[in-house]
């Protein structure tokens, strides 16, 4: 049974692995993989791969006070729990249970002798001040790590809006004669920008740019500049095109640093939207 | 770091015992990577504290059912902490909240607690950021759609305007890939 309809789940795996299947596809494959060890086992594999994705967001410390919540709730739940389940090891804390056989005589006594033993209350004075200072270094560098971090999630979250915008269209752009290998591919969104990515583009001379054009009915447009690394790769997130204007397609180009109005310089991918 | 992962079950078997410095223990172990992850499928503070405060009480509830056959602690957090995120998006977006989200619907007995221990070490974010920094940009972006958005394959499909067996197979070869690098394998 299990082995005959293998076949049909060969996906369903990786997708039940990072949650994409909707809830009958999803009972179909644990149906199924109930039966079958080897599905069983690579879902299991890739569900480890999917567990690890978080490790690859910018790290972001939770709110110094959430600590404090979080154990308060549980000792919340602690204190309903001790006195039905744990009958042996249910105990009052200790100051409740300390006040409970001390008289007020010996209260007032308990104090007196606190306060004598004012060196070691010094001294519990400073290991609370070293903590403290421990804790606000720890702060500080919180804090500048939230702020590389929310810088980079800004420009990831540039490209996200982007590729997840309702209006998001594809445009291939191929290689021309002065660059065959060439390749390009750019989803734009008429609301929210452009995100471009290109590959096997060659190297630039220096003091030159790549530039990429929105081609319209009129004049070509500006829409940004760009840099490949070194392997000829380039992802750039842009602006969207003017309101008034309906791209018919996409072109780059390579111009002098800094970009030109319009392009002069000869064209090495282009891409006709549909 | 294994040590981290030998400590965390350690943690476990305290937390079962209700003792609650082990909690504190876990929690300054891995609320930052939960919240910074919830914080990201939320986008908004408060609920993302509500995700964190929530999974820890589901911790702290359930450590004396947690199967640790099942993979590493860590894993356990971040399936919790997805399932929670993405159940309050859809909510929020009044989708319809997908019965069964609970992780280990399946009873998945993990196939390589090893590699999983290694691959959830704090020292791997490097190695998955530049993983998944490696991926052909529809791959990740599916990937990412799935698992930080809560979207179906049908749903991504619609989104990136793509054939659904386009999306289904992009989203295998994604965690493939990314499970060949990040083990070394083939």
């Amino acid at each position: 049974m299990a082995a005959t309809n293998h076949d049909a789940f060969v996906d369903a795996a990786a997708l039940y692995a990072v949650g994409a299947l909707p809830p009958e596809e999803r009972a179909a494959f644990e149906a199924h993989a109930r039966e079958c060890a080897a599905c069983t086992a690579e879902v299991g594999s890739l569900s480890s791969v999917a567990r690890t994705l978080p490790l690859a967001l910018p790290q972001i410390d939770p709110p110094f006070a959430l600590r404090a919540r979080v154990l308060a709730a549980a000792r919340g739940t602690r204190a309903a729990h001790g006195q039905s389940m744990e009958q042996g090891a249910a105990e009052p804390p200790r100051w409740r249970r300390t006040i409970g056989w001390l008289s007020a005589a010996a209260l007032l006594a308990l104090a007196a002798a606190v306060s004598a033993d004012a060196v070691a209350t010094r001294q519990r004075l400073r290991n609370v001040e070293v903590r403290l200072q421990d804790a606000l270094d720890r702060l500080g560098r919180s804090e500048a790590r939230a702020a590389a971090a929310s810088q980079e999630s800004a420009g990831i979250q540039a490209r996200l809006a982007v590729l997840i915008a309702s209006d998001l269209t594809q445009v291939n752009l191929a290689g021309q004669p002065s660059a065959p290998a060439a390749t390009g591919r750019a989803f734009l969104s008429r609301s929210r920008g452009l995100v471009f990515a290109a590959s096997n583009l060659p190297a630039l001379p220096a003091g030159r740019t790549y530039q990429l054009w929105y081609l319209t009915g009129g004049a070509p447009l500006s829409a940004g500049l760009f840099k490949p690394d070194a392997s000829g790769r380039a992802v750039v997130t842009l602006d969207p095109p003017p309101p008034a204007t309906t791209p018919s397609g996409l072109a780059v180009s390579i111009e002098p640093d800094g970009g030109v109005p319009a392009p002069t310089g000869a064209i090495y991918l282009a891409g006709q939207t549909h | 770091m294994p040590a981290a992962t030998a400590a965390d079950r350690a943690a476990l078997e305290r937390l079962a015992r209700r003792d609650e410095s082990a909690l504190a223990e876990l929690y300054d172990r891995h609320a930052r990577l939960i919240y910074s992850l919830a914080l990201r499928i939320l986008r908004d503070q408060g609920d993302a504290e509500d995700v964190v405060q929530e999974v820890f009480a589901q911790v702290w509830d359930q450590a004396g059912r947690y199967d640790q056959a099942r993979g590493n602690v860590a894993g356990w957090l971040v399936m919790l902490a997805r399932s929670r995120a993405i159940d309050r998006l859809r909510r929020r977006q009044s989708r319809p909240e997908t019965p069964n989200v609970e992780p280990d619907a399946l009873e998945i007995p993990d196939a390589t607690p090893l590699a999983d221990d290694q691959l959830l070490a704090s020292s791997r974010a490097v190695a998955v950021r530049a993983a998944m920094d490696g991926l052909p940009l529809l791959q990740r972006i599916a990937i990412e759609l799935a698992f930080y958005e809560g979207l179906t394959h049908v749903e991504i499909a619609e989104r990136l305007e793509q054939p659904l067996g386009t999306v289904k197979t992009r989203i295998r070869q994604g965690l493939l890939a990314l499970r060949g690098r990040l083990t070394g394998a083939a």
